[in-house]
């Protein structure tokens, strides 16, 4: 009895503290507009992205919101689900009405959603995280109707380091093995043609399909070309596996790794010692004021470093969305915000910071009909056509404590690079 | 091509391991033991600690042997880890199959079977947590057998595939010599009859559950030896071994051994035919071509 009469009090005191933030944050503006958010919060590294994206809510509400109205995220759940997320997006454009939508983190979410529900709709889409470019294909067949933005670089960014450094290494031919998954044929394909267009001879591509009994078939198909180099588009569970039954056959120590291999599990389970010749790709932050700028506003927020995957991604996806609909003004649509994309990411606009006063800074230039330069935590987001955006990269080895950066690209070296090569 | 099949006949003698577990279970029981795969994983998992433990209460033991990347600390935690199987696989009927055998039919069986199987594999996740872990963190370099055509095997792979073998004459020689082995046939065959000859049913079940799980658990270590260790090693096997028992007819513990060798190398094969993408759909096109052409498996008999 005593515990239900606790319970029922803190029920109460919950709901009148509740009431008295929102009356609060009412009182400044006496309207909201609603965005909404689908994201993995279900799993771990799925809500710091979502509380990521609310802390910039959080901060243009103090700006004092946009076009006059205070904003209200409504986030919901994906569970990394295609099915999970699409219910969840077509709720919040058909019950909520919202007109831009942020998420998903998977390309695999990101897709269905787009195609069945933020395309139909016409809302817009800003995605942190999704790196597929299955979107930038559909982009440039005109079927994303300028909805679709990312602040993640694609797969190609990934795949075209990964070639750089075969060549850099002097490799003449290298095998592939992929995760026979939708990021891992990506990636595949992309950087067979990568290879390719460099004269780097690709022996072999293989599928790997995790949780099979053996993966000697596949290794033995791999080494059959007799490669300078392996690529490794794999991640660290089927990765050791692969990798191990590859060097037990006598397969070069040559080996080029994606990001997903950058993992303690990988590098303890293959052994340092074999790891030596091994060079890994990702993608990186600019070393620019702005994103350390983001660095320590989050740490003053959240108490942590931002470590975890696709944060300042987050961060900057929402902060363009909402620049986006103060630049469109009052009861824009989704297809009127996502055309003011450009005007607040313009290399030529006034540079804004990516905080409350730079929200408001932005504000004013907006209204006297200019355009802004967003510096956020990824650096100057600029977006191509198809909604894309490209990044620096760094090359990294393992070492006895974890990782350590071998080379760092900048994004002027990395666009340039990918230019070379179409 | 040499090599593909050898890969193929080291990768069956695993698959033969659980299928005889699985065949020998399903002619008795009656139903389509879902869970025995997970029995793979509990023996990969048990060897493992019980490896660690004698490598640290006996130093001595953590010595390789010869080439392979076996110790005898491992040798001796195989021994028991096959008790331990052995007597978790009893557990589970008591727990479970008994209690749903005495209400329930077959298919009741075999959705408790999935269950026991979702239970097992996320016990194992919670305790053990979900990344892969090695029994030897080496790597054991594979030996050229030949240089034309180029054949290479590892040492540890030679040395499962002659255990497994070994095992699988003693076997063989229980079932076909001994009293025991025609009591296990009789009660396979017709156990109400069997029990008014005198065979104790309830006796030869826990028998049947006891060498199921320790061939089980030798199959686990083994496939860890040569791959890894992690909670889903069930789940990746329990497709394969269902085909392999399948493919000999259940209820022939030759014919499992014989579909153990027949999936494993066909899945090796595959890749001559099918891109590797679609490697893992070779057990399911083995099962239904055997179904098609002989529903009763190589050396199953009809049963009604």
């Amino acid at each position: 009895m005593k515990r239900r009469i606790s319970t029922r009090a803190g029920l109460t005191l919950g709901t009148a503290l509740g009431m008295a933030v929102l009356a609060g944050g009412a009182a400044a503006q006496d309207c909201t507009t609603k965005v909404g958010a689908v994201l993995p919060t279900s799993v771990d590294w799925g809500r710091p992205i979502a509380e990521t994206a609310q802390f910039v809510v959080d901060q243009v509400n103090e700006a004092g919101g946009v076009a006059g109205c205070r904003i209200e995220m409504v986030l919901r759940d994906t569970q990394v689900d295609p099915k999970v997320g699409v219910d969840a997006a077509k709720a919040l454009v058909d019950l909520d009405g919202v007109q831009v939508l942020l998420g998903a983190v998977s390309s695999g979410v990101s897709m269905p959603i787009l195609t069945s529900v933020t395309v139909p709709g016409k809302v817009m889409q800003m995605s942190c995280c999704s790196s597929s470019t299955a979107f930038t294909t559909l982009a440039e067949e005109g079927k994303a109707g300028g909805l679709w933005f990312r602040t993640f670089a694609t797969t190609g960014v990934q795949a075209a380091v990964g070639a750089k450094v075969a060549a850099d290494q002097g490799y003449k031919s290298v095998a592939i093995l992929y995760k026979n998954d939708d990021w891992g044929q990506d990636l595949g394909k992309l950087i067979a043609s990568d290879f390719e267009a460099l004269g780097i001879e690709v022996t072999a591509s293989v599928a790997i399909n995790d949780g099979q009994p053996s993966f000697r078939a596949e290794v033995t198909e791999a080494m059959a070309g007799n490669p300078d180099a392996l690529y490794l588009g794999l991640y660290p569970n089927e990765g050791t596996a692969a990798v191990r039954e590859w060097l037990s056959l006598g397969g070069t120590q040559n080996m080029i790794l994606a990001n997903s291999l950058k993992s303690d599990e990988f590098r303890d389970n293959v052994g340092l010692q074999y790891l030596g010749n091994a060079l890994g790709t990702d993608t990186a932050s600019p070393r620019v004021a702005s994103a350390d700028a983001f660095v320590e506003r989050y740490k003053a927020r959240f108490d942590s470093e931002p470590n975890g995957p696709g944060l300042a991604n987050s961060y900057d996806a929402t902060m363009i969305a909402l620049l986006a609909m103060e630049a469109a003004g009052k009861d824009a649509t989704g297809e009127e915000i996502a055309a003011q994309v450009s005007r607040v990411t313009d290399p030529e606009g006034t540079p804004v910071t990516a905080d409350a006063e730079g929200f408001a800074a932005a504000r004013q230039v907006l209204a006297d009909g200019g355009s802004v330069m967003y510096q956020g935590a990824t650096g100057n987001v600029r977006f191509d056509a198809n909604g894309d955006v490209s990044a620096p990269a760094v090359v990294w080895s393992f070492t006895e404590s974890g990782t350590e950066e071998v080379q760092y690209l900048s994004l002027d070296e990395v666009d340039g690079f990918i230019a070379s090569l179409k | 091509m040499i090599q593909h099949l050898l890969d193929g006949i080291l990768i069956g003698a695993i698959l033969s391991l659980g299928a005889i577990g699985l065949t020998m279970v399903m002619h008795m029981l009656r139903f389509a033991n879902f869970s025995h795969a997970e029995l793979l994983s509990i023996g990969a998992y048990a060897a493992l600690v019980f490896d660690k433990l004698f490598k640290v209460l006996m130093p001595v033991l953590a010595d390789q042997i010869g080439p392979l990347s076996m110790t005898w600390a491992l040798v001796l935690a195989i021994v028991l880890s096959m008790a331990l199987t052995g007597a978790s696989a009893v557990l589970f009927d008591r727990l479970v199959f008994r209690r749903v055998r005495e209400k329930g039919e077959e298919l009741s069986m075999v959705f408790a079977s999935f269950g026991l199987a979702l239970i097992v594999r996320n016990v194992i996740g919670l305790v053990f947590g979900l990344h892969t872990q090695l029994y030897s963190q080496d790597i054991v370099f594979a030996v050229v057998l030949s240089r034309d055509p180029l054949l290479l095997v590892k040492p540890d792979q030679l040395a499962a595939l002659a255990a497994t073998l070994a095992i699988m004459a003693a076997l063989h020689l229980v079932l076909s010599r001994t009293t025991f082995g025609y009591a296990l046939r009789a009660v396979a065959e017709n156990p109400v009859l069997a029990q008014v000859n005198g065979i104790d049913l309830r006796r030869m079940i826990v028998i049947v559950w006891l060498l199921g799980g320790g061939l089980a658990s030798l199959a686990g270590v083994f496939y860890g030896l040569s791959n890894q260790i992690s909670p889903v090693i069930g789940r990746d096997l329990v497709l394969p071994i269902f085909a392999a028992t399948i493919v000999g007819g259940i209820g022939s513990i030759y014919g499992a051994v014989l579909g153990g060798f027949i999936v494993g190398i066909a899945a090796n094969l595959a890749l001559f035919v099918l891109p590797s993408g679609y490697s893992p759909s070779v057990p399911f096109l083995i099962i239904i071509a055997v179904l098609l052409l002989r529903p009763n498996g190589l050396f199953g008999e009809a049963r009604t």
